[in-house]
């Protein structure tokens, strides 16, 4: 029964610190899973712990990142069937769902505000905790040559502020820092315009800007606290000039949507500007959109202008638009349940029929890379 | 996790986020099931952030199971006594469901541990609700008498459509299952479990807890009871309880463990299956191992020229 | 016990020592084409006679040879029902792999639980002897994996109930 002796999710980490008797394991590193026996465990954990239902007696929709592989996606769908026997199973690609939760979403909250022409076409940024993933997806499909990755996500982002703590010279017991920085980082980080003018402003009113934290050392249980001061645009920093937290990359997020955007079909470039939406927890900073908008739009027009001055004519400008919405963070849960509460949701799903006459092999391809494998 | 959780955790991190988001709220309308056996309907307005309407549909009741105004014996009483104010029954419930309560959560004591318990309580609402009967014949059984005007032998609702039976008497309460199951894996698992459970209560360490049988066919208990609901593919499973099993604070436990028996064995049936395929992927890939093993060196440096690092070396060799 | 089973084995590995000698055959009817003609059976001259091995009533083993191809089939024990279940099982789980296995056959030879299909050209791409190993050890591993299924359910069983019976202490 050893293998039914873990936990999961928060509970995990709280008896972590609790026992000695437990190791912690992720069985997700940069948005693929890589130890399947872990990731069976922590489905069948949230199938009958937390969602409490018979899988035999219901469909699944399950989500993977856009440049996981067909292997992985024929693991999912061998233990689905396998393991849970799932009576049909579909393996949805983050973006899309992300795209459809911002349409949901602003259909939801207004009647003449949505387009009725809404035809799915957009850039997806999806900044999670340990990938980071630019995708356009053209009437509901991924233009998968065009697909980029960001190699900076939200757990740089922690790690950056807590090593910004430590320089400074703020007293956080080292077994607590990471757990501290992410908690400031979603508490107080914010996105600022400018770097040299937001140092001056933290310098001019230190009162109004820096932020305090008090906790209790876990070991000795003395109260202490820390100050939090330029972490808190210094962090979400890293997306708009990696050279700050690491040397090996120097490309900034905003340059690389535009590449691709440019890199995709040349008709579909106008609709994917106007349409960049954003989801994971790691775009929730205050002010990310405003920032990504205006740093696009500013490599945008420069383009625009160039083509003006070298061939002397008149480009119609081109439209440019970061969407947030208040969901973003859990935008692909969002589309997944619209996405499975539709009627036809049934239709695309592959059946356990499918799988036992051709195999894991049913799940290697996924409708929305039209041609692509 | 071995043993259930009464609980659900879906319905508690609502309430617990909700009670905590403060003024500002989101219009929330979910359903959600549970066991496969109870449906909940869960909606918040926008208007009154406070207030949660949530509607419990029970499982479908088989026709030898008794009910009281569409709800199981005592169900009424036990909501009010486990949630007191925080509590109002909607009469009639909502269109498809059984039970439809307005959770007033400005009522919540502020004493944080006290609040958590009414809504650990308010998630459990399963127990309560399914359970009422059940409470309501062992409690009688604690104090050795047996619940007036009952019958000798009481079936409650257990799954959709399927029931449980009781016979209550003053020393004991015997207590027998009809174990169904879809898969035929899972009735062959859940067979061989449900032997394990006899001879587990064999050992000495467990002489104090109720007795346990297990038997392919119906036992003398249910004699009389309609054919349909003996239709059982895993056997009978029977239980006797005696006072000293619901004394006191045991009276809860006892009630959710044998109200959810039927779920914890299918739980279990489960997670073995789950173990087995981990199992078997090994062997699987133990069996690879060995046919590598038989592939001639040829082979597998054929297979290594084609990698791309193996390239330069190819083309030297031909050179050769 | 085991010594029989060990007497099984030999006389099987014995069998297809002899048995796999395989060689490339052309087929007779369409050009260019090569097929297993113990699937097809297109020539009576081009087969072997089969040859059964019994352990007892529940296992067996059939070889069956040809010019180019040999057919084993096997059946596993399956003492009771959860035996059978757990064989079930397992040998499905096994033919889903089936590509991954390549001398396995999709679906067991009528009668039997499980069959492999040895070709010309698996001979030339394996040692002969270790192609051999390996099914002598799948055999064995069946056996092996489903005796120890069967244990860990029951143990799991006997836990199961022991965790549910303590509630009530």
């Amino acid at each position: 029964m050893a293998d039914l002796d873990f936990f999961i999710g928060d509970e995990a980490l709280s008896r972590l610190r609790s026992s000695g008797l437990y190791t912690l394991r992720s069985p997700i590193h940069n948005g693929q899973v890589d130890d399947w026996d872990t990731m069976e465990r922590f489905w069948q954990q949230c199938i009958f712990n937390y969602l409490r239902c018979n899988p035999e007696e219901h469909y699944f929709l399950l989500t993977d990142s856009p440049v996981s592989t067909p292997e992985s996606r024929e693991c999912t769908g061998e233990i689905m069937f396998e393991t849970f026997n799932v009576p049909g199973l579909y393996i949805s690609v983050q973006s899309v769902l992300s795209l459809s939760a911002g349409y949901a979403y602003l259909k939801s909250i207004s009647d003449e505000n949505s387009d009725p022409s809404s035809d799915m076409t957009g850039v997806v940024v999806d900044i999670g905790d340990g990938a980071s993933h630019i995708v356009p997806v053209v009437n509901g499909y991924v233009i998968g040559s065009s697909i980029k990755s960001f190699p900076l996500s939200g757990s740089d982002v922690t790690q950056f502020v807590s090593q910004l703590l430590q320089e400074r010279g703020e007293l956080v017991p080292p077994e607590d820092s990471l757990d501290i920085s992410r908690k400031v980082k979603e508490m107080y980080c914010y996105t600022c315009s400018d770097i040299v003018k937001e140092f001056k402003k933290h310098d001019k009113k230190p009162d109004k800007y820096i932020k305090h934290w008090s906790a209790i050392k876990p070991k000795t249980g003395v109260p202490y606290t820390i100050d939090i001061g330029y972490e808190r645009f210094l962090g979400p920093e890293i997306f708009f000039k990696p050279e700050i937290y690491s040397a090996d990359f120097a490309t900034p997020l905003p340059q690389l949507i535009d590449r691709c955007v440019q890199s995709a079909p040349i008709d579909t470039r106008r609709a994917l500007y106007k349409n960049i939406v954003l989801s994971g927890g790691s775009t929730m900073f205050k002010d990310f959109h405003k920032r990504l908008q205006s740093d696009i739009k500013k490599i945008v027009d420069e383009r625009v202008a160039a083509t003006n001055a070298e061939h002397h004519v008149e480009v119609r400008p081109i439209e440019v638009n970061v969407v947030a919405h208040p969901i973003q963070s859990y935008a692909v849960w969002f589309g997944g349940s619209v996405a499975a509460s539709n009627p036809e949701f049934y239709e695309y799903c592959h059946t356990k029929e499918e799988y036992e006459e051709h195999g894991a092999s049913i799940c290697r391809t996924s409708p929305v890379f039209k041609g692509m494998y | 996790m071995i043993l259930l959780q009464s609980p659900s955790r879906f319905l508690l991190q609502i309430l617990q986020d909700r009670v905590l988001s403060g003024e500002k709220g989101m219009d929330i309308d979910c359903h959600t099931v549970e066991f496969d056996d109870v449906r909940y309907h869960i909606q918040f307005s926008m208007r009154n952030p406070k207030v949660m309407v949530l509607s419990v549909a029970l499982p479908l009741p088989p026709p030898e199971a008794i009910l009281y105004d569409g709800l199981p014996l005592g169900a009424i009483e036990a909501i009010k006594a486990a949630y007191g104010p925080v509590v109002q029954i909607l009469d009639p419930p909502k269109d498809g469901f059984d039970l439809t309560m307005k959770i007033n959560l400005t009522k919540l004591p502020p004493d944080e541990e006290q609040r958590n318990a009414i809504l650990t309580q308010i998630a459990s609402v399963r127990e309560v609700v399914l359970g009422a009967p059940l409470k309501v014949l062992l409690k009688h059984l604690a104090s050795k008498t047996v619940a007036p005007n009952v019958d000798k032998l009481v079936a409650l609702v257990h799954r959709p459509n399927e029931s449980f039976f009781l016979a209550p008497q003053a020393d004991k309460v015997t207590i027998v299952y009809p174990m169904r199951f879809q898969d035929s894996i899972d009735i062959v698992l859940a067979t061989s479990f449900l032997q394990e459970f006899v001879e587990a209560r064999r050992t000495a360490a467990l002489n104090n807890v109720p007795s346990c049988m297990w038997s392919p066919a119906p036992p003398l208990e249910l004699k009389g009871v309609p054919a349909d609901a003996l239709n059982a593919n895993a056997g009978f499973v029977t239980f006797v309880v005696y006072p000293r099993h619901v004394e006191g604070k045991k009276l809860d436990r006892t009630v959710w463990n044998l109200l959810t028996f039927h779920a914890y064995v299918s739980y279990h049936v489960k997670c073995s299956e789950g173990f087995m395929h981990t199992r078997m992927r090994r062997r699987v890939e133990s069996l690879i191992q060995a046919l590598d093993r038989a592939k001639s060196d040829a082979e597998k440096l054929k297979k290594l020229v084609h990698g791309a690092s193996f390239n330069r070396l190819s083309l030297k060799n031909e050179g050769n | 016990m085991a010594n029989t089973l060990r007497l099984y084995l030999t006389c099987i590995r014995n069998t297809l020592e002899a048995a796999m000698c395989l060689q490339n055959f052309p087929c007779q009817e369409v050009e260019r084409h090569n097929k297993p003609e113990v699937e097809l059976k297109t020539s009576p001259e081009l087969l072997l006679n089969p040859v059964l091995i019994c352990r007892n009533e529940a296992e067996k083993c059939l070889i069956e040879t040809s010019i180019n191809s040999i057919r084993i089939s096997m059946k596993v024990k399956q003492a009771d029902e959860l035996e059978n279940i757990l064989a079930k099982k397992f040998l499905r789980f096994l033919s889903m792999r089936a590509e991954a296995f390549q001398v396995l056959r999709r679906k067991p030879v009528q009668g039997y639980d499980i069959s492999f299909l040895i070709t010309n050209y698996h001979c030339e791409d394996m040692h002969k002897h270790k192609l051999i190993d390996f099914i002598v050890q799948f055999m064995e591993d069946i056996d092996k994996e489903i005796s120890e299924l069967k244990l860990s359910v029951n143990t799991r069983g006997r836990l199961v109930a022991t965790e549910f019976l303590k509630q009530f202490i």
